[in-house]
């Protein structure tokens, strides 16, 4: 009989906490469940309390999902290393304001902050839906179990349901308890060993990082609620009443998100260094797709709303929104951008989960839109098409069953799902077609329609140059993913028919217009915009084409729905939310205009030593190298150095705050003088490095706001990354203070200045103050010994000056008189050299010019958004009373 | 046929022209010998090659002689090897770096790349590296 092992026990973990936090996911995840189940049978079979026990759960499920946060929270505010996912995503030295940054590094932490947003939304729905709240509240809270079984977290076989955030470290990471310090430990004391956390990623520790994804996520969140409502119409036989609470949410959905996503871009500016707001990266894109199609959406539901038009079109759209905000969770979240992308995905194996997520919403509006006995055939076709890849999903552990997976998906499962949404889209326009005469081309909902159909033009362009990663994956292309560039081409045309029926729109009215009514303001217009526009590209120095009819158009935008706003509504300022939006966005798109077009990269000078230029064989200066060769200077410390109009100048560096920080920050001064001579502008920049083992040199660029202008500065690289130089030459001196002694070269001169002693927990220190003197040129030198009193060990800080290529150490000391007052003390000092070296940095410098045209203007919009979001509320409310 | 629906069709139209204009333009992830055969036909058009650096070869860059300048030899995915240059400082780690994808054009005997995305090295071997892009 083989004896019994004993199980290991483990020492000093909080196990009840995470179990606590399964407890409330579980609870909330059957409260989201029981939810639904009630919410349906009251609207399906007018089971009167089931409205008050839908209500009831899904205020249980929310508390609950309030309680798994703090849990989770509490995990990583108390460094509890022995859950994965504190231990991934935290470290001791973290602030507190970042560890609710934590919740977005790690997937589990984004979904429970997706079902908290979408929890506090039910809530709200159940206030304000009134007749609607069963059929509504059943499709939230549908996207809370589909959200919520992301986190279960359980495992049954080869099955594998969501990734919970309560899993420990040592089951997650079984190979770390295998780490040979614990043989002597005994593994059940692994925590003595795990004592700080993996640590946050550093991009993520900024404060726009602690308020940008909420944000964000508070936008995708909020796109449900015109789905749901779009879902509960059609179930309610093509009821109409859904429209106005659409209207509300979507236009709430385009504030929010729209602002969350200028927030993002904000803090590529302030905290990354590729020296932009937009990169037009797959991530940020994936943000903005839902916001174009949302924005669409919210026109067609204005235009239905106010003539009975356009009914498929506008709950195809709400709808599409719905969709792609899952579809950007797939894109952010499988991995599948891989190398795409500069934002850190993490891949939990949910790709299957997420897709199945994806096409569970995508047959909810399949089963609503069908009636009767097609109805049920759409069910039982549903229910076998989820079904299969479900158990394939499901049994996914092994990288053969996952291109098994893909393979399947690849070929029957593209064109299952192509098949699956041309039907849906021919099924919902069969049962929401409106039977009207042909709209007017003078009427306002045509010119609204346009526009919206630009807004998806743009759409489409993002999506198909988004995808390419995606269409890579599923038919084994290897197309490159598209630059910055590409978009612009496409896009800078794309806007410019938005711009332009944006100005106009509103001048049209409902179901038709007197075109001799706004002949005259049109002509007046027109003349302004000329006028403003022959000023602004003066002024703003814009001279391309292209780019003075962009220019013009954006000026059209804020002119015309101004000049609107003020005639039609003069002071009622919440009827005037639709115009500030507008003008709003007209600003915005005057200063990415302006701020992009006339970037400058001011390092990117001819002169300067740095700069040898390529020569071809010919001897002729290779022109490619120019263009693309030249965009960083080097600048010597105490050098000044001209980039442009400004002289700048690298004056200090000095290293982060904590012993271990490996932040550090240089000082540069930029100044400005007048043909005089007289300085006119002086400014000094503090660009930080950090120079992260694992992400490699991260450069956070510091800024000098004008009104008119940023400059924005980089360093790209610093001496200190340099190969180093070994000290050699060393020589040993037994010096007393002023006594002048020399390196093994004679090539500097150094005398002992002073001494400073100071005493604190680890000992007594001593700092010397060596001054070292070479061909005029003068440098202090600090080196410091450290003598532990109670050990009696003692510890020497060398100094050293790469410009002078010396060291200095204090070896030993030499104490003749007992009296400190008589400085009667001898040091044994060594001295090294080296080839003296300058310390430098290299730098970008770049002017956006107008770039707070771009923030100006989102917050102009953000408060149209806002005016018309009352608006709509308090006519709504005018129609109940 | 309705006003309308022309206008639909003329947005369809202009919507397909996009998105074939658009991947028209993009390239494909291509080995050297390719990179090389189109610098050819097609100067100043850029390509991606997906690169492995070659970590036996010195890794040249001299700030204080040109701080835009960075040579190395890299694998393509083929095998193939190519000296690189990269028209900006180097950036930090690279001697650790895995794989990287160079976008440029290849110039005479080198690959030019105006760009390298990169995915660092992980303290952790399973932790998922983040990605940084040096743009």
């Amino acid at each position: 009989m083989k004896p019994v092992e004993a199980p290991i026990v483990f020492n000093g973990e909080w196990l009840w906490l995470g179990n606590l936090g399964h407890v409330f996911v579980i609870l909330s995840f059957i409260a989201s469940i029981l939810s639904a189940i009630f919410y349906f049978q009251h609207e399906k079979n007018q089971l009167s309390a089931g409205l008050i026990w839908g209500k009831r759960f899904f205020q249980i499920h929310a508390a609950a999902i309030v309680a798994v946060f703090v849990v989770l929270f509490s995990i990583i505010f108390f460094h509890r290393y022995e859950f994965h996912y504190a231990w991934r995503h935290s470290s001791n030295s973290l602030p507190v304001y970042y560890m609710i940054s934590c919740f977005w590094e790690g997937q589990e932490g984004s979904f429970l902050l997706w079902l908290f947003w979408n929890a506090l939304i039910g809530l709200v729905l159940q206030r304000t839906a009134k007749t609607w709240e069963s059929p509504v509240m059943v499709v939230v809270a549908f996207a809370q179990i589909a959200l919520g079984s992301m986190l279960l977290g359980f495992h049954w076989g080869e099955l594998k349901i969501g990734s919970s955030p309560f899993d420990l470290l040592r089951e997650q990471r079984p190979d770390f308890l295998n780490i040979p310090i614990l043989g002597q430990l005994g593994v059940g004391n692994y925590l003595q060993v795990f004592k700080d956390g993996n640590g946050l990623n550093a991009l993520l520790q900024n404060y726009w990082m602690v308020i940008h994804p909420p944000t964000l996520f508070l936008g995708f969140a909020t796109a449900i609620v015109p789905f749901a409502y779009s879902i509960a119409a059609l179930w309610r036989n093509n009821d109409r009443g859904w429209i106005a609470h659409a209207l509300i949410w979507g236009l709430v959905c385009v504030g929010i998100l729209g602002l969350g996503i200028i927030m993002g871009g904000f803090w590529a500016y302030e905290a990354l260094s590729f020296g932009g707001y937009w990169a037009w990266d797959p991530v940020e894109n994936a943000s903005l797709m839902p916001w174009l199609i949302m924005a669409s959406a919210a026109h067609m539901l204005i235009i239905t709303k106010a003539t009975g038009r356009h009914l498929f079109t506008s709950h195809l759209l709400t709808q599409l929104a719905f969709w792609l905000v899952l579809y950007a969770t797939f894109l952010t979240r499988s991995g599948i951008l891989g190398e795409a992308s500069v934002h850190s995905f993490t891949d939990l194996g949910l790709s299957g989960q997420l897709l199945l997520f994806l096409l569970a919403f995508l047959a909810l509006g399949l089963v609503v839109v069908l009636q009767g006995g097609k109805r049920r055939i759409a069910l039982y076709v549903i229910a076998a098409v989820l079904l299969v890849p479900m158990l394939l999903a499901y049994s996914i552990h092994t990288p053969e069953t996952v291109e098994t997976f893909y393979q399947w998906l690849k070929g029957l499962g593209t064109l299952l799902f192509l098949g699956w949404l041309v039907y849906y889209v021919y099924a919902l326009y069969q049962r929401t077609k409106v039977e009207m005469d042909e709209e007017k081309l003078d009427s306002r909902e045509f010119w609204m329609f346009l526009g919206s159909m630009f807004l998806i033009l743009s759409l489409v362009q993002v999506f198909a140059a988004t995808s390419i990663p995606v269409f890579n994956k599923l038919f084994g292309y290897k197309t490159a993913v598209p630059s910055a560039a590409d978009y612009n081409r496409v896009q800078l045309w794309l806007a410019m028919p938005i711009m332009l029926l944006m100005s106009l729109g509103y001048w049209f009215k409902f179901r038709g217009t007197e075109w001799s009514a706004i002949k005259k303001p049109m002509i007046q217009l027109g003349i302004g915009v000329v006028v403003l526009t022959v000023l602004l590209m003066f002024g703003f120095d814009i001279k391309e084409f292209k780019f003075v009819l962009f220019l013009s158009l954006s000026i059209a935008l804020v002119l015309a729905n101004t000049v609107y706003g003020y005639q039609k509504k003069k002071f009622e300022w919440l009827r005037w939310g639709g115009n500030i939006a507008h003008v709003g966005f007209g600003v915005l798109l005057m200063g990415v205009l302006v701020s992009s077009v006339n970037k400058n990269i001011l390092s990117a000078s001819k002169e300067g030593i740095d700069l040898a230029p390529e020569v071809d064989q010919k001897g002729n200066q290779d022109a490619k190298g120019i263009k693309f060769n030249r965009e960083n200077q080097l600048l010597y410390k105490g050098k000044p150095q001209p980039i442009q109009q400004y002289t700048a100048l690298y004056i200090d560096e000095r290293k982060g705050t904590g012993v271990d920080s490996i932040d550090k920050y240089f000082k540069v001064a930029f100044i400005k003088k007048d043909d005089q001579g007289k300085t006119v502008d002086s400014f000094v920049l503090e660009p930080k490095t950090q120079n992260n083992a694992k992400m490699g040199l991260l450069a956070e660029p510091s800024t000098r706001h004008f009104i008119y202008k940023d400059v924005f500065t980089h360093v790209n690289y610093e001496s200190s990354l340099d190969r180093k130089e070994p000290f050699s030459n060393f020589r040993i001196d037994t010096v007393g203070f002023f006594r002048p002694f020399i390196t093994q070269t004679g090539k500097v001169v150094m005398t002992i200045d002073s001494i400073n002693r100071s005493k604190d927990s680890n000992g007594l220190r001593i700092q010397l103050s060596i001054k070292a003197k070479r061909l005029g040129d003068s440098v202090w030198l600090r080196p410091e010994f450290l003598i532990n009193e109670q050990t009696g060990s003692f510890d020497m800080l060398p100094a050293e000056s790469n410009r002078f290529g010396i060291m200095a150490a204090i070896l030993n000391l030499e104490i003749i008189d007992p009296n400190p007052a008589t400085q009667n003390i001898r040091f044994v000092i060594q001295t090294g050299e080296k080839t003296p070296v300058w310390d430098y940095i290299v730098i970008q410098v770049i002017e956006f010019p107008w770039i707070n045209l771009v923030w100006a203007g989102t917050i102009i919009m953000v408060i149209g958004f806002v005016l018309a979001v009352l608006n709509r509320i308090n006519k709504q409310k005018q129609l109940t009373s | 046929m309705k006003p309308f629906h022309l206008i639909l069709l003329v947005l369809a139209g202009i919507g397909i022209a996009t998105v074939i204009s658009m991947y028209g333009n993009t390239t494909q992830y291509v080995a050297f010998p390719d990179a090389q055969r189109i610098a050819q036909e097609n100067p100043g058009k850029t390509v991606h090659v997906v690169c492995k650096l070659n970590k036996a070869k010195p890794i040249v860059y001299d700030a204080q002689t040109n701080a835009n300048r960075l040579e190395f030899y890299g694998f393509d995915s083929l095998n193939n090897e190519s000296k690189v240059v990269f028209t900006k400082p180097k950036p930090a780690q690279f001697e650790h770096l895995e794989k990287m994808v160079l976008i440029g054009s290849y110039d005479k005997d080198h690959f030019l790349a105006t760009e390298i995305l990169s995915k660092c090295p992980s303290k952790y071997e399973d932790a998922p590296g983040a990605t940084t892009a040096s743009r």
